[in-house]
């Protein structure tokens, strides 16, 4: 656990994906407050050696110099100790000419004061108030020649030397270093980091997982992720650093003082589960109270305990559905699970409420955290009966759709029974949760509404375009559903029938009828605005004429989705047998090369089977 | 005396910032959300923002009920699924409840907006997936009528 006012710090490092060893060297020194990334280079495994050296020799002249120097004059006198070394062992190896290494260092002198210093291309970067600066300039050729005038800097980024270093550790026994002192703010980040980061990830993603508020070692390791994705074309290295929070957040308090207060509550929790029935619900019926309450409410008051603890809601979430999925297989009811989740809910408050009474700033901020958490149970129970639904939904409608098919079969034999398919499908319309017995327009609603309703049509008829058919179509429908007093669904649903008729499922069958219902739409709201008439008569009738132009849009969905249905359904089909087809072509692509390679072998064996390629084959 | 129209007013005055918000967010709050062009968008979210605000008001239940039934169906209507429409409800509610968090700077009021509105949010989500489940039941009833005339008419 961190202590308030304790810098965070963590960093990490990876060998990348195309080369075999790391040449990048790390010093994460959190006693002498020193942090470094090392990008070591030169042939023949120099480059780690330098690395190494750089790091160990930097390491100790902090370590034994750190109480005689000011801290900014320690940390260029270190790097230029490091270069010194690097610079001497390469003069006494041969085989180690020409090895260097870059170096981004960090003192913390206090939480509030850091001095950097680097040498090369390895960066430093700040994270303030969510925006991403970086602290250093790299020590490139190409980047000096700006500095001097010399390009400018749109070319830099296109120049073929731009990452041919101008300065290192090793080049020369000393070396030129820029440092800096920063004063730090509460919860400022500061990201050191080699160029197997920046090369191989975007400015943007790496504010956004500096600044994403998990923990250092989780950034400095997702950073790495981050480049890895990226290409992970050279070594990669990083070191987070956080300065404290002036105060500890409410989600900090939280992950604390209250998953533990939530934990030492737990008693309470059963106790009140097992007073609200837990042990009589039937989805713990067999077991023993005491088993019930294991299983159930101890189970919740766990995954709550460890998603306070780690911000998450992974746990409850994983409760929720093993709970509901268990008890839908073995086909019970909603109700049951309704009943269980309002019981433990009930137990939730109950200790919420107690530990408010004792601490009311930490219980108010656990009775916020666990509302979450009974968001999360009822997301997760969503999810699942949202599954359930559209498997039913999907049976019900191939089965309503096969039967409509039969009956359209036997209506040319007698029509009677062409009046029942229409019946039936108003009483059973396809969007799930339209009912049928809702009306548009009151039964009580007041002549001068329904009349001003007439004249709103009219108005909008009067500014329409004789050639827009389709729109009068609508304005008819509209009539119709909103006109009908003691309407119901059903009148949207006859009425989208009919403005259906024979249209094709695509754009030319179905979009005009969509625009038609956009224009019809912006006409009615505008007529309804030119009414002469009291405020509140004008409100009932553009909410009776919007309700009604909602209905009709929703019915004509439904039909649409009811016709598309079984060309889905056909589509799959025909997507397996192709799948199926494919395979068998390839099968016998296969078995014809090998005939045709045999047959060769028989016709000339002196020949090489190489010597004739694959390609032709 | 209750806090709850006090509450109510100081969630109106924070509205527009929630509505603005969430069009900001709303690619990443929730991915139905994000597929919404922004006129559809700022209307939808504003219909939930202006029924949330009537909810908090009058503490009406029914009413909440049945703004949340024709707003499934209006959903459903255009393609959407149930879970995706309750999981945007929970993404407007907790995006409300973080506004008043961020802008309320720890006062004991908006510590309450928070927890009110985070308490809906609960209540909605609760009040949604027994929607579900009734039309769950609804669609089984008539899954078992049909499949039922379905053999009758093919013996």
């Amino acid at each position: 656990m961190t202590q308030p006012g304790a810098m965070r710090v963590a960093g990490d490092s990876h060998v990348g994906k195309v080369r075999t060893t790391n040449e990048d060297a790390l010093i994460v020194e959190p006693r002498m407050g020193l942090y470094a990334v090392l990008d070591g280079m030169g042939g023949a495994s120099a480059g780690d050696v330098a690395a190494q050296l750089a790091r160990d020799t930097i390491r100790d002249f902090v370590l034994h110099r750190r109480l005689t120097l000011a801290p900014r004059a320690l940390v260029e006198a270190a790097i230029v100790a490091g270069s010194t070394a690097v610079f001497t062992a390469a003069q006494h190896h041969r085989e180690r000419q020409g090895m260097g290494t870059t170096v981004v260092a960090c003192l913390v002198v206090d939480p509030t004061h850091v001095v950097i210093g680097h040498v090369g291309d390895s960066r430093a970067y700040l994270l303030r108030g969510g925006r991403l600066q970086t602290l250093t300039r790299d020590h490139t050729v190409v980047e000096e020649l700006v500095d001097r005038g010399l390009l400018a800097p749109e070319e830099a980024e296109r120049h073929p030397y731009k990452n041919v270093l101008s300065r290192n550790l090793g080049a020369r026994a000393d070396a030129r270093v820029d440092t800096l002192e920063l004063e730090l703010r509460p919860d400022d980040r500061l990201l050191l980091c080699s160029d197997g980061l920046y090369g191989y990830a975007s400015a943007e993603a790496i504010q956004y997982l500096l600044g994403s508020g998990d923990a250092p070692e989780h950034v400095a390791r997702d950073l790495i992720e981050l480049a890895l994705r990226g290409g992970g074309g050279d070594n990669v290295s990083t070191i987070v650093l956080e300065a404290p929070s002036a105060a500890p957040s409410s989600t900090q308090v939280v992950r604390t003082s209250g998953a533990l207060a939530w934990w030492q509550h737990r008693q309470r929790f059963l106790q009140v589960a097992d007073d609200g029935g837990l042990t009589r619900s039937p989805i713990v019926r067999g077991l023993p109270p005491h088993e019930a309450l294991e299983l159930v409410a101890l189970s919740l008051c766990q995954a709550i305990y460890h998603d306070l603890e780690k911000s998450t809601g992974v746990n409850v979430w994983t409760f929720a559905q093993n709970l509901a999925a268990g008890w839908f297989e073995r086909g019970g009811e909603w109700r049951a699970v309704r009943g269980i989740v309002d019981i433990l809910g009930t137990a939730a408050q109950a200790v919420v409420d107690d530990i408010r009474a004792a601490a009311p700033e930490l219980g108010f901020l656990l009775d916020v955290a666990v509302s979450r958490a009974l968001i999360v149970v009822e997301l997760a129970l969503g999810g699942l009966l949202a599954e359930r639904l559209r498997q039913v939904d999907a049976d019900v409608i191939e089965l309503h759709t096969a039967q409509l098919a039969t009956l359209e079969h036997t209506t040319q034999e007698s029509p009677a029974l062409g009046e029942r398919v229409s019946e039936r499908f108003i009483d059973r319309p396809t969007i799930p949760f339209l009912r049928p017995d809702r009306p548009v327009t009151g039964s009580g609603e007041s002549a001068e509404v329904m009349n001003a309703i007439g004249k709103a049509l009219t108005i909008a008829r009067g500014r329409l375009s004789p050639r827009a058919e389709l729109v009068a179509q609508v304005f008819l429908a509209l009539e119709t559903v909103a006109g009908d007093s003691g309407g119901n669904f059903a009148a949207a649903v006859v009425s989208a029938r009919e403005l259906y008729g024979a249209r094709s499922v695509d754009n030319a069958g179905v979009m005009p009828l969509f625009d038609a219902f956009d224009k019809a739409r912006i006409l009615v709201a505008s007529s309804v605005q030119q009414l002469r008439v009291l405020p509140p008569v004008r409100a009932r009738v553009l909410r009776a004429l919007s309700t009604a132009h909602q209905r009709l849009v929703g019915a004509t969905t439904g039909l649409v989705l009811e016709v598309v249905n079984p060309f889905t359904e056909r589509l799959r089909d025909a997507q397996a047998v192709t799948s199926e087809l494919r395979d068998a072509v390839a099968k016998a692509e296969r078995q014809r090369a090998d005939l045709e390679r045999r047959f060769a072998t028989i016709v000339d064996p002196s020949l090489p089977w190489g010597a004739r390629g694959t390609t032709e084959w | 005396m209750s806090t709850v129209p006090t509450l109510a007013r100081s969630y109106e005055a924070l509205r527009p910032k929630v509505l603005q918000r969430l069009l900001e967010l709303r690619t990443t709050l929730d991915p139905s959300l994000g597929r919404l062009d922004d006129a559809t968008a700022r209307s939808q979210i504003g219909a939930v923002l202006d029924h949330l605000g009537n909810f908090l008001a009058t503490g009406d239940r029914g009413l909440h009920r049945a703004f949340l039934h024709t707003f499934l169906a209006m959903r459903a209507a255009e393609a959407q699924s149930p879970a995706s429409v309750l999981a945007m409800l929970v993404a407007i509610g907790d995006t409300a409840a973080q506004v008043s968090q961020d802008e309320g700077a720890g006062t004991p009021e908006s510590a309450e907006l928070t927890l009110l509105l985070t308490r809906v949010t609960a209540s909605t989500a609760r009040a949604v997936n027994d929607l579900i489940a009734e039309e769950l039941a609804r669609r089984v009833g008539q899954h078992g009528e049909l499949a039922g005339r379905s053999r009758e008419a093919k013996r």
